[in-house]
């Protein structure tokens, strides 16, 4: 759990301190006045990673050398800086050299508006979901993705330009050896979602139609013999035609393609259900919950979703939101609200 | 006014020695004062010796191990002749195998690896000239001692195929745990290759 988080030269803050509770909190506030900034700082200091900006120079404030983010997450002191491009970070103010034992103390589940790609977007994204929980609970799966991407990418060269058969073939052992991994792990971790998922969207979208995932392999069960009989077809496309690059996840709502048939709502509803049964399968990896980092989600869904989306989030589980408003929110609920604006954050209740 | 400036012989000699690896800027900088003004920097020592290095040194025509004549000293080692030839990716991958003492016969050495991405292909290895020597010396054994990653074994798939035909016993050095460790200091991958490659045990 996070006690306590403060900012230095960070996005629109010079300085900030913010001292989340324990269960619900709810940052509210007009637009660009910082409320994603303090949730992009929170998943910085304990993952390293900006969820949003490709390098974290963007998180700098403007004319400043760096940023420093300082914070306690149960009894661990972290702290990260970044400077001159580089990153510096220290558990229990002694600095570390390699991230390993320091990404080890804690997780965070993003879940923003741009989640919306795992159901519109292209199979990229959902193969991109698998990888990020494969990362996290597969052991070795890193790595064989790794030498999977790298021998893909070689024997793509080689098809492009038209190489001779025997050089294509000398990275067909690796891409098979990598690509069986890749395929038997993520159809587990399909089958473990898959129950969850439904369940999830259940109680977010207050019944109605059942939420189906299918793993949808990009290649028959006999990896290497496909790749053998899509010779052909990989000389006139001139690329890699099977394999776990071509892996898809068939998302349906009621028997029908949610990409297609659902509505807005009813899509939102199934990408906050995909992050949830994610997030539970990383909770069962791990001794504390993560902390949910949830943006400018509930702008979007209807009373009705939005609290049954809070009654679906892990009770035990720390949860940081953003919204514009909170005119919705139920009375009686146990919550922590913060006004974020003119560079501080004040808390309300 | 323009401001008073190192003269150009530094700044030659600045400019050459930022050209090597490893050395930046400010590196290149120290190193010149250094050998500019040091009382026991000896530059034309230094000078003679890489006059000496790039005059002799050259590759062996037969290996492409390092040498100063036409062969190098493993290939004029006539107890070396007829036995294995040992395929490495690049000439200073022969000493630390030289340096195990165990390995009595000769090397080859590739050049590099197949690697696409790096625009390099068969033609860019020293492949041709294996096939030639094969011919000619008739080694025992061909072994493969390429390195464990994509483009190491993509390189030693490809050099199984080409050297099959030639009818010569063709191995490759194994995988497994460093000497005098223990199982729980190996990475899974390392320990995985050791286990599908054991070997029987012989009582």
């Amino acid at each position: 759990m996070l006690r306590d988080l403060r900012l230095r030269d960070f996005r629109c803050f010079p300085e900030l301190v913010f001292e989340p509770a324990p269960g619900l909190n709810f940052l509210a506030g007009p637009n660009a006045h910082g409320k994603t900034s303090v949730l992009e700082a929170v998943c910085i200091l304990l993952r390293l990673q900006s969820p949003r900006a490709n390098s974290l120079a963007e998180a700098v404030r403007f004319d400043q050398p760096g940023f420093g983010l300082d914070g306690h997450w149960g009894e661990r002191h972290m702290h990260m800086k970044f400077t001159d491009a580089l990153k510096h970070f220290a558990l229990d103010s002694k600095p570390q050299s390699r991230s390993a034992d320091y990404l080890a103390v804690a997780r965070v589940v993003w879940i923003s508006n741009d989640d919306l790609q795992l159901v519109r977007g292209s199979g990229s994204p959902r193969r991109r979901y698998l990888d990020f929980l494969g990362a996290q609970v597969v052991p070795n799966y890193l790595r064989q993705l790794r030498v999977y991407e790298r021998a893909l990418r070689s024997r793509n060269a080689l098809l492009k330009d038209n190489r001779p058969r025997r050089e294509i073939a000398a990275f067909d052992s690796s891409l098979h050896e990598a690509g069986g991994f890749l395929l038997q792990a993520r159809a587990a971790m399909c089958a473990d979602l898959r129950n969850s998922a439904r369940e999830s969207c259940r109680r977010i979208s207050g019944g109605g139609e059942a939420l189906e995932m299918a793993y949808l392999p990009g290649s028959p069960a006999d990896f290497a013999a496909a790749l053998e009989n899509s010779r052909d077809e990989e000389i006139r496309l001139r690329t890699t035609v099977v394999g776990p690059h071509r892996d898809d996840i068939a998302i349906r709502l009621g028997g029908r393609e949610a990409v297609s048939f659902a509505s807005e709502g009813q899509q939102r509803s199934v990408v906050l259900a995909l992050k949830l049964a994610q997030a539970g399968r990383l909770e069962q990896s791990a001794d504390d919950p993560p902390v949910y980092l949830i943006d400018d989600v509930f702008g979007e869904l209807d009373p009705t979703r939005r609290n049954n989306l809070l009654k679906a989030l892990p009770p035990g589980a720390q949860k940081l939101i953003t919204a514009t408003s909170l005119d919705w929110l139920v009375e009686e609920d146990e919550a922590a609200l913060f006004s974020v604006g003119g560079g501080v954050v004040a808390k309300k209740k | 006014m323009k401001p008073a400036d190192y003269p150009e012989p530094f700044h030659d000699l600045v400019r050459e020695l930022r050209r090597l690896p490893g050395v930046g800027p400010r590196s290149a900088e120290r190193i010149a004062l250094w050998l500019a003004s040091a009382k026991d920097a000896r530059p034309l020592d230094l000078a003679q010796a890489l006059r000496h290095a790039a005059e002799n040194l050259r590759s062996c025509q037969t290996c492409g191990f390092f040498c100063t004549e036409e062969f190098c000293e493993i290939c004029r080692d006539e107890t070396r002749a007829g036995g294995e030839i040992c395929v490495v990716e690049q000439a200073t991958d022969i000493l630390p195998l030289e340096r195990t003492a165990f390995f009595h016969g000769r090397y080859h050495v590739l050049g590099g690896r197949l690697a696409p991405l790096d625009h390099v292909g068969p033609e860019q290895l020293r492949i041709g000239e294996l096939l030639a020597r094969i011919k000619i010396e008739q080694p025992r054994e061909i072994i493969l001692a390429l390195s464990a990653d994509v483009e190491g074994e993509a390189t030693t798939n490809y050099l199984a195929e080409i050297l099959t035909p030639a009818g010569i016993p063709l191995t490759r050095i194994a995988h497994g745990l460093p000497a005098g460790g223990g199982l729980e200091h190996a990475d899974p991958l390392t320990l995985q290759r050791a286990l599908s490659g054991r070997n029987p045990v012989r009582v």
